[in-house]
Parts: C-alpha cells; structure tokens; sequence
C-alpha cells in the first residue's frame, strides 16, 4: 500500500538524506527499441520543488532523446560511495522528465554544478583552467537537462533490495 | 558479437549491476542483482534477483558502474540482452555491449593519468558535439563561465533542511 506525500521534503529523513547524498543515482530512459538503458549521472535535487536535475553533454544526447520522445524516466539511488551515508536506503524514484539545454543558469543548474564541484573536487582542474576549459566545453558546459518530477518513490531500507519496499506517491497539493 | 574481454571485467564491479527494465506502466525501472559472467557464453546469471523484479522477463540491461570517494575512478559499461530463465535460474542473455567512452578493449573512462585515452575521449566527443551542433542549426550562445564560477562559489544549499 502507497503512502501518499504532497511533497517531496515530506519524505523521512532517511530518503531525503540519500537523495540528497549520494553521489551518482542510475537515470533510466526508455529507448525506441523500447529497452530501459541506465547510466550514472550526478543528480541535483532543487529545494524548492522536489524536483530532481541531471545533464548529459551534447556529444551524448541520446539519453535526453529518449526522454523527450518517452518522458517517463526512473533514478535509482544504490551507490553510497563517498555520501558518508553507509547505511542509507536504495531508492526509486519514477516521473516525468521535461528535457531542454542548458542556456542559462538557474538554481538547479548551479546547484548541480555544485554538487559536482564538491562531490569531484579534482573536476575543478578543467572548469578553472582556461586552455582545458576550451577544449571540453563540449562536455563540462554544452549540456542539456533532464529535470524530474517524481510521482512514485520506492524505498528499500539498508539497501536490502530483498526486504519489502515502502512506497510513496508523491501527489501535489493533496 | 560481446566482447570477452569486456565481459570478463565484470568481476571488479563488487557492488553488483543495476538490472533495468520496462515496466507495463509505462515508467522504467531498476534494482540492484549480482550479475556473475559464464565464460564463454553470452549468459551472466543473475542472483539476489529481489521479488521486486522477480517478474521481470524479456528485454532488459545491466549497467555496471563504480565510482571512488572522490567521483574518480570511474568505470561503466552497459549490457543489452533480455532476462530469460533456464532451469529456474534468471539469466541475462548478452545481446550487445556499450561501454560510455566508446571504446571496446575498456570499461574505464578518461582520466588525466592517461593522456592517450583523454586524446581518444576528446576527439570521439569534440565529433559527436559537432554533429549535435549542425544538426541544431544555430550556435550554442557564449558561456559565462565567470559568472557560473561565481555562482558555483556561493553558498552550498546541498544539505536537506
């Protein structure tokens, strides 16, 4: 049985320290062949909506193409490393994604930077450095969004993916 | 056909593999499973398969991918295939493999210890963001890298209230 949220801050604390905390979730799209292919990304999870924020560069859009063409997209959060965060839970969460490049630079978008500032500090030898900048602006700066609003989360507590899940719909403004 | 040396680099992901697949609602799903490789066949038994998934059957990925305390070291590749289940055992049966730095002897991605491989990584992503940028037709605008620099600096409001 769904326990229903209107928010995602109303999550326990646990989850919220895991989305928040972990370094990399899985970002699965849905491809044409209709396959679900994930891949590691950084995510940065906005405070004023809940909403969850990753990029993928240009030179890689196929991600952001399956998520437009299928908007329907999940991020499971399982890899503690480097969180401080041994004893978290494994999360799911599915939702909508909106997918668009990345233009100017809101809130989100400076906090993803920001999270992967701090979380690969030895990232900001390229962001700073003018010459290595130049040459992987393609790949640090060209990028495009996906921003998720969740709708379903399952939580397996410890990471004990045999354990039963607890599952909450996220269901603005009830 | 999968590459064997590939495939046999599944062992140094001690976290096991994220099993991905979609679900009849619409939304994809994934979980966490052991995944151990069956020399010489395309198989790669799955273990600790949870109930979550235990119906799960057909086509499906695994993903493996590590990262160290500080997002280095970072490894990835992606298996195609479908979930099938031989002799009560799921089994992912390896259809095709995509590693994230496009390369096929690795699983490893760029890093600046070695600069051949960052080369390789620069010129296959330099080509691929070209050919997103014709196909966009207009110039990505200029970056504020300054002004993001800046931004960046400020105050970290990563931490949940």
């Amino acid at each position: 049985m769904a326990e229903v949220v209107a928010a995602v801050d109303e999550l326990p604390p646990d989850v919220l320290a895991a989305l928040h905390g972990y370094y990399t979730c899985e970002v699965a799209t849905v491809n044409r062949r209709g396959e679900a292919i994930a891949w590691p990304a950084v995510p940065y999870v906005d405070p004023s909506d809940g909403h969850i924020t990753c990029a993928v560069s240009i030179a890689y859009p196929v991600k952001a193409y399956n998520a437009r063409r299928h908007p329907q997209v999940s991020l499971l959060f399982s890899e503690p490393t480097g969180s401080g965060l041994p004893d978290a839970p494994a999360v799911l969460v599915q939702g909508t994604a909106a997918v668009a490049e990345v233009l100017d630079y809101p809130p989100d978008i400076i906090g993803l930077f920001r999270a992967v500032s701090r979380r690969q500090p030895d990232s900001a030898r390229f962001t700073s450095n003018r010459f290595a900048r130049g040459l992987f602006t393609w790949y640090l700066f060209q990028r495009i969004a996906l921003r998720v609003t969740p709708e379903r989360i399952t939580v397996w507590p410890g990471r004990d993916f045999t354990s039963e899940p607890q599952v909450y719909e996220v269901r603005r403004g009830e | 056909m999968a590459s064997e040396s590939l495939l046999g680099r599944l062992g140094g992901y001690p976290a096991g593999a994220v099993l991905s697949h979609l679900e009849d609602d619409g939304y994809p799903a994934s979980i966490r499973v052991g995944a151990r490789w069956v020399p010489g066949t395309r198989d790669v038994l799955l273990d600790r398969v949870p109930p979550y998934a235990a119906s799960w059957r057909g086509t499906a990925t695994l993903l493996f991918h590590r990262h160290d305390e500080r997002l280095e070291g970072l490894a990835q590749l992606v298996l195609k295939g479908a979930i099938e289940e031989r002799d009560g055992v799921a089994t992912f049966v390896v259809a095709d493999i995509v590693t994230a730095n496009g390369r096929s002897d690795t699983d490893e991605m760029p890093h600046a210890g070695a600069p051949l491989h960052m080369l390789q990584f620069y010129r296959v992503g330099r080509a691929a963001a070209n050919t997103y940028l014709r196909k966009r037709g207009t110039p990505w605008p200029p970056i504020p890298y300054d002004e993001i620099a800046r931004a960046v600096a400020g105050e970290d409001d990563e931490a949940p209230a």
